[in-house]
């Protein structure tokens, strides 16, 4: 676990914020607690423990049952998240044309153990299950941007430019 | 409502569980995440039984499976049998040294031999989880999933609002948990990390730290009417004991004029 | 920006319809401003198009139709569509009312068209489609066979319309069904009807819609309506494409599922990979909650009816359906163990009607038509049509609608153009990761493709994913792939499943990497019987169907990695290596330019050798090769 990396990273919460978020949006619904922490993760780019127990008073549910839920969704993440993220698609379709090359590629080359965030957090690598876009597999999404049909050669282009920044 | 139990045909309450109606007729059918006391999460699926409803057969686990209608139950196929020691084999893997693992293997010949242990703390039968839930605290989760599912504290941290009631260790089917008192605490050691630390009171007569610190408003709400004598969380159980057994002493013998031994608490 | 002249003409819709008879008015209304004559240009961006650039293309094309401004006669409308189906030709436009097609339409040709097909009125060879082994371009959508042979039902909007302007889905008939069920049905009516259909359950157990509608409706209590959105199976978008191109057809079966079975409330839950659409959905809910066709007292009448949505945080089990209800509560998403059907205890404890997306769509139409029309559409077993996502090694990648029992012939062959590269068929897999692989040059090409007839040979109809295998793939990989993903996506709750998945995984990794020993396949078998057989939810109880379909059907290839160390497909690394035959290598040397590790040697015009130890086993020289000179050994 890198905890102490997510100790020292640990960024300000804004109360203010989750407020919103919890009693604006979502009118403080425990139903809507999910969506509220994905709402949390995108402010935050993961989800900050303080936040997670505010989460908890404010609408009264324990924090282990939302520590469960935050460990349970493969969306969630725990520590934070880099600057640019690279999904690889890894469903059926992106498999059969070769995915799983693409994600041991990459994380040799950040130097990443099949998946994760590099210590400057400064990029994650991810895989997901199918993306929809099976016609032009295999898929990487980096960034909300996709490229289809992608290659070993144009992920290290890629690559180079966020090394370069 | 009568339902035919391995052959025998039997009487049942309707909405009685299989399990509750097979040990009512002495009927043993294993289990390992079950409890009376809580409600089944049927999560080891060592309790499998055949249950036949007209020409269809079908596997459900006894401990929630309500009963309905009149059906015949199966409780110890050779399919049921097989099934339960792959299941035996399985979780052995993951505790080689539960003994409760060890008898079930002999009853269903598994062999024990043929996965390579891993020694993956526990079979994550739940109960400690939902006991602590049951009780109040919210200490325990089950974090994660697939693969990657155990039991946990929240964020892997020392907890600090377990109140020590030591349920989760009572109920462990598999003896991972344990509870140790060091000098001044309490500690709950789950699968071999520390999960909870909870201060102990000291004795206000004997200064020895005996129960644990807590918020005891939980403890009075769950015990309701039924007040715990003050005089009780001040005291440790064996100056309770010793102060009790001077008054008595007092009270039966000052007539024979015998002085009560010396020692005991202050008055 | 380009005009959109019939937004712009279209009347306002400032109030909500106080009864039918207003709906159907407007609606007349706007057909009647709508020429059908009038050109219009539909450009899809699904999904996927849109991750090859269609969006870029959209713009590209309104920009250069208002450059060319006055010169145009007409101006046509450019639309923004669902997915067209034909996803591996993206990006692509229609052009209306002639359906002339363009593919591979980069925004860089947008000026070229304009000046060509709009101002030129000529068709510009290079965007049409040309059929695999053909060198006759096609034209128009109705001659081309991928779309030609399909029978589009459930789909018969998407691409279609513009699914963010419900104006555009009520001209094309949306609401027809919930205005006839309000207007002239009783709720028990609209159940008898859907009964009467055999409408199967889309989401891949195949239950009966309409008895599931009875027995929820028979409950006391209030009762929900649920769309399953999850769509988890990797390698199936037939429901991102349904919500993405024609979200109304789903509000509209959800509301009608809702009418008859006394509900006032329905939730869809969306996968959070889906964010296109999440998005159609949101502004379709509240389009069609302004016209007041969903909402309080739809249509004047007393049936209310409120829509919202939910999206996953990533979890394949979340489909199941308790595991998606207690999602739905905001907990964590694990299947209940309760042997309590959700039509009577579901969402929130109260009798709840899960349905697939699919499902849904099926519904208005039925209404419309009747359930006895529905079941002159494929079989007696199986009624109506099937969407499948058709992708693997197959020429034409995409979405295919067939009615149920067509021959997976008809659908590989027919509509997806059969294999590329000369290669084989070797299997199609149905079903997901719950499916099986079905051997194909054996006996099953020809196999009506139903609910029954795939679970009689061992793999399920599944939601629709269909994913065809040509030669070189391994079925061992395969099945190591599945299970490996079923690992990480089993909620974990149950011993059978996570240790039974485990177990298969390690025994499946080791002979994939030549290290399997005698007795793996039957210790295989044995977990996997018993994983499938004591699991608690649906995941568990399939999930060893892809290791026990392919151990029945291609038991050698097991063999071959076991005893003989060999991966006869070629692709796991450590039980091949590649060879070139000199008797037939003639020496062109595209496979020593194209070796990324300069692995192959060789004097031009003469045969050239691979050197093993620098050989990285990545294709390419397999795949370049046009005498197939380059051996798997
Ligand atoms: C592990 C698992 C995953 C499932 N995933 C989906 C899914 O992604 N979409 C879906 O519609 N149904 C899925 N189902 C099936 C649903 O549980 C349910 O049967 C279905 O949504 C009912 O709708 P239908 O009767 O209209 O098919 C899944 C089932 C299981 C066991
Ligand atoms: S079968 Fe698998 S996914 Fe289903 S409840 Fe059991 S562990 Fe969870
Ligand atoms: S499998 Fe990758 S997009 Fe579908
Ligand atoms: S006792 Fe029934 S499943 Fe564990």
């Amino acid at each position: 676990m890198p905890e102490a990396q997510a100790i020292c990273q640990e960024p300000e919460v804004d109360f203010t914020v989750l407020d919103r978020i919890i009693f604006d949006d979502y009118g403080g619904n425990r139903e809507a607690m999910i969506m509220m922490m994905q709402a949390i993760q995108r402010q935050y780019r993961f989800l900050p423990e303080p936040a997670l127990q505010y989460i908890s008073q404010a609408i009264g549910i324990p924090l282990t049952k939302i520590y469960e839920v935050a460990t349970f969704y493969a969306s969630f993440s725990l520590v934070p998240k880099g600057r640019h993220i690279m999904h690889v698609c890894t469903g059926t379709a992106c498999h059969l044309k070769g995915s799983g090359g693409l994600v041991q590629h990459v994380a040799a080359r950040m130097g990443l153990d099949g998946g994760g965030t590099t210590p400057d957090l400064k990029f994650t690598l991810e895989t997901v299950n199918c993306l929809g876009a099976c016609a032009v597999s295999p898929v990487v999404v980096l960034d909300d941007r996709y490229y289809p049909k992608a290659n070993v050669g144009q992920l290290n282009r890629l690559i180079e430019q966020i090394d370069t920044e | 409502m009568k339902v035919i139990l391995d052959g025998k045909e039997v009487d049942a309450e309707a909405g009685r569980t299989i399990l509750e109606v097979a040990r009512a007729n002495g009927v043993d059918i294993p289990t390992l995440c079950h409890v009376p006391a809580l409600e089944p999460a049927a999560m080891c699926r060592l309790c499998t039984v055949e249950l036949v409803e007209g020409r269809r057969s079908r596997l459900v686990t006894a401990c929630n499976f309500p009963l309905r209608g009149e059906v015949e139950i199966k409780t110890d196929t050779p399919r049921l049998r097989k099934g339960r020691k792959v299941l035996i084999e399985l979780l052995h893997t993951r505790c080689p040294d539960s003994v409760v693992l060890k008898e079930l293997a002999e009853r269903y010949g598994a062999d024990l031999a043929r996965f390579p242990d891993d020694n993956k703390d526990c079979v994550v039968c739940g109960l400690c989880v939902r006991v602590c839930e049951r009780i109040g605290a919210n200490v325990l989760a089950l974090s994660g999933r697939g693969v990657e599912i155990r039991v946990n504290t929240s964020f892997g941290r020392t907890a600090r609002h377990c109140i020590g009631c030591g349920a989760c260790a009572q109920i462990c089917p598999v003896e991972k948990i344990r509870i140790r008192d060091e000098e001044a605490e309490r500690v709950v050691i789950v699968c071999g990390r520390e999960a909870a630390r909870i201060p102990l009171r000291p004795c206000s007569s004997c200064g020895k730290p005996f129960g644990p610190v807590i918020d005891l408003s939980l403890v009075m709400e769950r015990a309701g009417e039924a007040q715990v004598p003050a005089f009780n969380l001040l005291v440790c159980p064996a100056c309770s004991r010793r102060s009790h057994a001077r008054r008595l002493a007092e009270r039966h013998f000052e007539q024979y004029d015998i002085e009560p031994a010396p020692g005991g608490g202050a008055e | 920006m380009a005009t959109a002249p019939r937004a712009a003409a279209a009347p306002s819709y400032a109030k909500k319809f106080a009864c039918a008879g207003e709906l159907e008015q407007y609606r007349q209304a706007l057909i009647e401003r709508t020429d059908p004559a009038a050109p219009r240009i539909l450009v899809c961006c699904g999904t996927g198009c849109k991750a090859v650039g269609s969006l870029d293309l959209l713009e590209a094309m309104k920009g250069a139709v208002s450059a060319a401004g006055a010169q145009v006669r007409v101006m046509p409308e450019i639309k923004r569509t669902g997915c067209h189906g034909f996803c591996s030709r993206g990006p692509l436009m229609s052009f209306q009312p002639e359906n002339l097609f363009y593919q591979r339409v980069q925004p860089a040709d947008a000026e070229e068209i304009v000046r060509e097909t709009i101002l030129g009125g000529k068709r510009v060879q290079k965007f049409l489609y040309t059929p695999p082994g053909s060198k006759e371009p096609i034209a128009t959508v109705d001659e081309i066979p991928f779309f030609a042979k399909q029978t589009k039902l459930v789909l018969k909007r998407v691409g279609r319309i513009d699914p963010f302007d419900i104006n555009d889905a009520l001209v094309h008939g949306a609401y027809k069904g919930l205005v006839k069920a309000l207007t002239e049905m009783t709720p028990a009516q609209v159940i008898e009807e859907i009964k009467t259909s055999r409408l199967r359950g889309r989401g891949g157990g195949g239950f009966p819609a309409g008895v599931k509608w009875e027995s929820c409706a028979k409950q006391p209590g209030r009762h929900y309506i649920i769309c399953n959105g999850d769509e988890g199976d990797p390698g199936a978008f037939m429901d991102a494409s349904v919500m993405e191109g024609d979200p109304h057809a789903v509000i509209e079966g959800m509301a009608i599922a809702a009418y008859a079975i006394g509900s006032d409330r329905g939730f869809f839950y969306v996968r959070f990979e889906y964010p296109l659409a999440v998005q159609t959905l949101t502004r379709a809910i509240r389009q069609a909650e302004e016209m007041g066709l969903i909402g309080e007292n739809v249509l004047g009448t007393r049936f209310t009816f409120k829509v919202s949505i939910s999206t996953g945080a990533g979890a394949f089990v979340c489909g199941e359906s308790s595991a998606l209800m207690s999602s739905l509560e905001g907990k964590v998403g694990r299947p209940r163990p309760k042997y309590i059907r959700s039509t009577e205890r579901g969402f929130r404890d109260s009798p709840s009607n899960l349905n697939n997306v699919e499902t849904y769509a099926n519904v208005p139409e039925i209404i419309l038509r009747g359930g006895a029309w529905y079941t002159g559409i494929g079989t007696e077993r199986s009624t109506g049509t099937k969407v499948f996502s058709l992708t693997g090694n197959v020429h034409n990648v995409g979405l295919v609608e067939v009615p149920m029992g067509s021959s997976l012939r008809e659908i590989v062959y027919g509509i997806g153009g059969g294999i590329p590269n000369r290669k084989e068929l070797k299997a199609v897999q149905t079903g997901g990761p719950s499916g099986g692989c079905i051997p194909i040059p054996k006996k099953f090409l020809d196999i009506n493709v139903g609910f029954g007839r795939l679970a009689e040979i061992g793999s399920m109809m599944g939601s629709g994913g269909m994913i065809v295998m040509d030669e070189n793939t391994c079925m061992v990989e395969v099945s190591r792939y599945f299970i490996s993903f079923l690992v990480g996506e089993s909620c974990g709750q149950c011993a059978p499943c996570r240790e039974g998945l485990t177990r298969m995984k390690e025994i499946l990794t080791r002979i994939t990497r030549g290290e399997g020993r005698p007795g793996d396949v039957e210790l295989l078998e044995e977990i996997g019987t018993f994983t499938n057989s004591f699991s608690l939810c649906g995941l568990g109880t399939s999930s060893a169907n892809p290791v026990l379909s392919t151990i029945r059907y291609f038991r050698e290839e097991y063999d071959a990695h076991i005893r003989d160390k060999k991966c006869p497909s070629g692709v796991c690394k450590p039980l091949f290596y590649y060879e070139i035959d000199p008797a037939t290598c003639t020496g062109c040397g595209l496979c020593r330019v194209k070796c990324p590790a300069k692995a192959i040697a060789g004097e031009k015009k003469k045969p050239h050798t691979i050197h093993q130890d620098l050989c990285i086993k990545c294709m390419e020289c397999y795949k370049n090769c046009k005498f197939t000179s380059i051996r798997i050994m």
